[in-house]
């Protein structure tokens, strides 16, 4: 009987939650300008939680678990799987950043593998990014095996390596112009500056980039180096393996789950590459290709950037922005995989 | 116990989620910035009056921030209409934020827009303003196609080779004489002849790089190829272009006369250089010639500038053609949904026709009224060198303003610095351009 009564106001109160809830989503699609209609909507939003909190049912426990998640879910949501849906969306229309009058199928993605920029941009993206994670990675170890050596001073080495990477990336990309265009044409007498010529733009920005994220990337590798257990480099050390031996028979196989990271971290930053792009060169200097002249070092992201902010195309700026997301989906979890199987369960 | 510290889990939980809750459904019809007066006025103006009613511009020129903060509050003082002035610099990223208020319902009474393309997108959303009084006194103002004024102009910038007078005098080159090519050319001669004596590394300071300069030759130089000799309103070229078309043998006479421009530039200026390096260069007098318009006037007491100076044309052509680009660098449009429509207005009605409006626009913020009745005279040098070519009705209009927007960043840009670094000849130039332009087809 009590029971029963508490089940029965409880469903009332959600009841009531539900119909201000839905009174407020009528009132502001209808085009009301009242402000309560916040007040109403949080409220019935409140009175459906505390209607499922004192709801006699034996699936109490998950229903609490649900409401606990809630803030989580909701902010989640709001921030990334509510625009990510929009965005694909968008994708399929003609939207231009205010409005859009008509779907256009697929004509967004037709258009955008047929123009040569995106086609350059995702080519000259990939180049980038191979040679950028060999190099950050290749940095970053050297750097971290110095670290961890018996060298002296190896603490102010560590935090020095990483303070660049401490440094925001526009700031650090302005500085580095400075230097290439300056300090070394004056270094060189009468040489032109790296950027103006495609090819050594594109080596500069590789070089910066190299330099802001190797501090970062060591310190991973740094926190598996250490992890490496004592006892089983004592052993092979009485064994007579010397330092070469050593890294490669043990140190780079304990250390197999940090390379996992480590290239997952730089695989994903090198493709989303923007901050340096965009103050070192913003594109520029520009190559001949096929009878055009275009901008020779527009990354990925700097190119879905341009397309929807100064062409002013949103439609085709967001297609391109799917399609980025789904390679670097299937890019950077193809890597997981196959990294994931050189690891060392200890 | 447990139950009790659940509960009060719960209500904590409740209270956070009501606090972050109410902020987002609130900030839909309210303002985001944190201008909470207006916000609250958007909601019950039925109880005040119009006497408090508050304006917001977005300005899209942030070297003019001063001068109307100062103004919007002598403004505000008179009349009793607050004036919120929001400037944002930087080129293309005003039209994103204009673009980010309008999802958020947070659209500014007054915002700027530059261009055909800004235009077309905001169209439905301009007021029409062509019945206000300074509309028939400015030939710059913003029109669409069947007539209806929709833009305020709030100044007037041109752009040319502007020269060193000192400089030009001291070689012997009379500045009224470059009207055309060959004076060009000859004058060049003569001063790179001279480099030694007067103190100069090249003749003429111009930056050319794609990725930050392209709308120095993209933009404003490309321009006089669109405009130049022509009459006000002749839309030839422009038209051609937007058809994905070139006029090749204007364009090989412009692609002679960027050439030699070219040639007569510091090179490491020319292929690397910044605007401040560019500007540099010159107000440090070691240049004749610097590729920019009346907007450096504020930059030159920073140098310390003390030579005359002024603009001369860029006439590619061999005809004589003696006129710069002037034109309305942008406008402003009144967004039509907004509360307070006729306050909006009457600001801008003010700015225009009020002695204290010209002072703001031209001893303030040192630009040239666009408006015929201003008696004001300017200050900046550049600013009284370009009052003159306007009064003498010497002016060729600002027709790239008409190109597709990013056309100038994406596809003319790269050309120019090709161009310059010399991978290719003036035909090479010219089949450049052709198929650049042939993707607007």
């Amino acid at each position: 009987m009590d029971i029963n009564i508490q089940r029965r106001s409880s469903i009332a109160i959600i009841a009531l939650g539900i119909v201000s809830v839905v009174v407020a989503m009528i009132l502001n699609f209808g085009g009301g300008q009242e402000g309560y209609r916040g007040y109403l909507l949080i409220g019935g939003l409140l009175l459906c939680m505390g209607g499922l909190y004192v709801l006699p049912t034996r699936k109490h426990r998950q229903i609490i678990n649900v409401l606990f998640l809630l803030p989580l879910l909701f902010a989640f949501a709001f921030t990334v799987i509510i625009p990510f849906v929009f965005g694909v969306f968008y994708s399929f229309t003609d939207w231009n950043g205010i409005k859009f009058d008509q779907f256009v199928g697929l004509e967004n993605y037709i258009t955008m593998f047929t123009s040569q920029d995106y086609v350059y941009s995702l080519l000259i993206t990939i180049v980038f990014a191979t040679i950028n994670i060999l190099l950050v990675n290749f940095v970053a170890l050297s750097l971290a095996l110095l670290c961890t050596s018996k060298i002296k001073g190896r603490n102010f080495y560590r935090a020095a390596f990483f303070v660049p990477n401490l440094i925001g990336g526009i700031v650090l990309g302005y500085v580095w112009q400075f230097i290439f265009n300056k300090v070394f044409t004056s270094l060189i007498e009468g040489s032109m500056s790296m950027l103006t010529d495609p090819n050594l733009a594109i080596l500069a920005i590789i070089l910066v980039s190299s330099w802001q994220y190797a501090g970062y990337i060591m310190m991973i590798y740094v926190t598996g180096l250490q992890g490496v257990p004592r006892d089983v480099l004592e052993a092979s050390s009485v064994d007579g393996a010397n330092s070469l031996v050593t890294l490669f028979k043990i140190k780079i196989p304990m250390i197999a789950n940090t390379f996992t990271v480590s290239i997952f971290l730089t695989l994903v930053n090198s493709f989303k590459q923007f901050d340096l792009n965009l103050a070192i060169t913003n594109g520029g200097p520009s190559r001949i290709l096929n009878g055009f002249s275009i901008l020779s070092t527009e990354f990925l992201a700097l190119n879905i950037y341009k397309t929807a902010i100064s062409k002013n195309q949103y439609a085709l700026g967001q297609t391109k922005a799917v399609v980025f997301f789904i390679l670097l989906a299937i890019v950077s979890l193809t890597q997981v995989v196959i990294s994931k199987k050189r690891e060392v369960e200890m | 116990m447990k139950r009790l510290m659940s509960v009060l889990l719960l209500v904590s939980m409740l209270v956070v989620m009501a606090g972050c809750g109410s902020d987002t459904t609130q900030s839909n019809n309210e303002d985001t910035s944190g201008q909470e007066q207006t916000a609250e006025k958007d909601n019950d103006t039925d109880e005040q009056s119009s006497k408090d009613a508050s304006i917001r511009i977005i300005n899209g020129k942030i070297e003019i921030d001063g001068a109307l903060q100062k103004y919007a509050k002598a403004y505000e003082e008179q009349t009793g209409v607050e004036v919120i002035i929001e400037s944002i610099g930087g080129g293309a990223d005003i039209g994103a934020t204009i673009k980010g208020y309008f999802a958020a319902g947070n659209m500014p009474d007054i915002f700027v827009f530059g261009g055909e393309g800004e235009f077309l997108t905001w169209e439905e959303h301009m007021e029409d303003l062509s019945n206000e009084t300074w509309a028939e006194d400015t030939a710059v103002a913003y029109k669409t196609p069947d007539g209806k004024v929709v833009g305020f102009p709030y100044a007037v910038e041109g752009y040319g080779l502007t020269y060193n007078k000192d400089i030009l005098e001291a070689a012997g080159v009379d500045p009224s004489s470059l009207t055309n090519i060959n004076a060009y050319q000859e004058a060049f001669e003569k001063i790179e002849g001279m480099k030694d004596e007067l103190g100069l590394t090249a003749v003429v300071s111009m930056a050319a790089e794609a990725g930050q300069m392209y709308w120095s030759t993209g933009n404003h130089n490309f321009g006089t190829y669109l405009s130049t000799g022509l009459e006000q309103g002749d839309t030839t070229y422009i038209d051609m272009l937007k058809n994905g078309e070139i006029d090749t043998e204007r364009m090989t006479q412009y692609g002679k006369f960027v050439k030699m421009l070219f040639d007569y530039s510091d090179k490491s200026t020319l292929l690397s250089g910044t605007y401040d390096d560019q500007l540099a260069l010159w107000a440090q007098g070691k240049t004749a010639f610097v590729h920019q318009g009346n907007w450096i006037d504020p930059s030159l007491p920073d140098y310390g500038v003390e030579f005359a100076m002024g603009i001369s044309p860029l006439a590619f052509m061999e005809e004589d053609t003696d006129g710069i680009l002037a034109d309305a660098p942008s406008w402003w449009a009144v967004y039509n949904n907004g509360e307070y429509v006729q306050e909006a207005k009457d600001f801008l009605e003010s700015l225009a026709t009020t002695e204290a409006g010209a002072q703001c626009l031209v001893v303030d913020a040192g630009m040239i009224s666009p408006f015929q009745s201003t008696t004001i005279e300017p200050v900046s040098p550049l600013a009284i060198n370009l009052m003159g070519w306007v009064q003498e009705g010497k002016t060729y209009s600002w027709q790239w303003a008409k190109m597709p927007e990013g056309f100038a960043m994406n596809d003319l840009g790269p050309v120019f610095e090709a161009y310059a670094r010399g991978d290719v000849d003036v035909d090479g130039f010219v089949e450049l351009m052709e198929s650049a332009i042939g993707t607007l087809k």
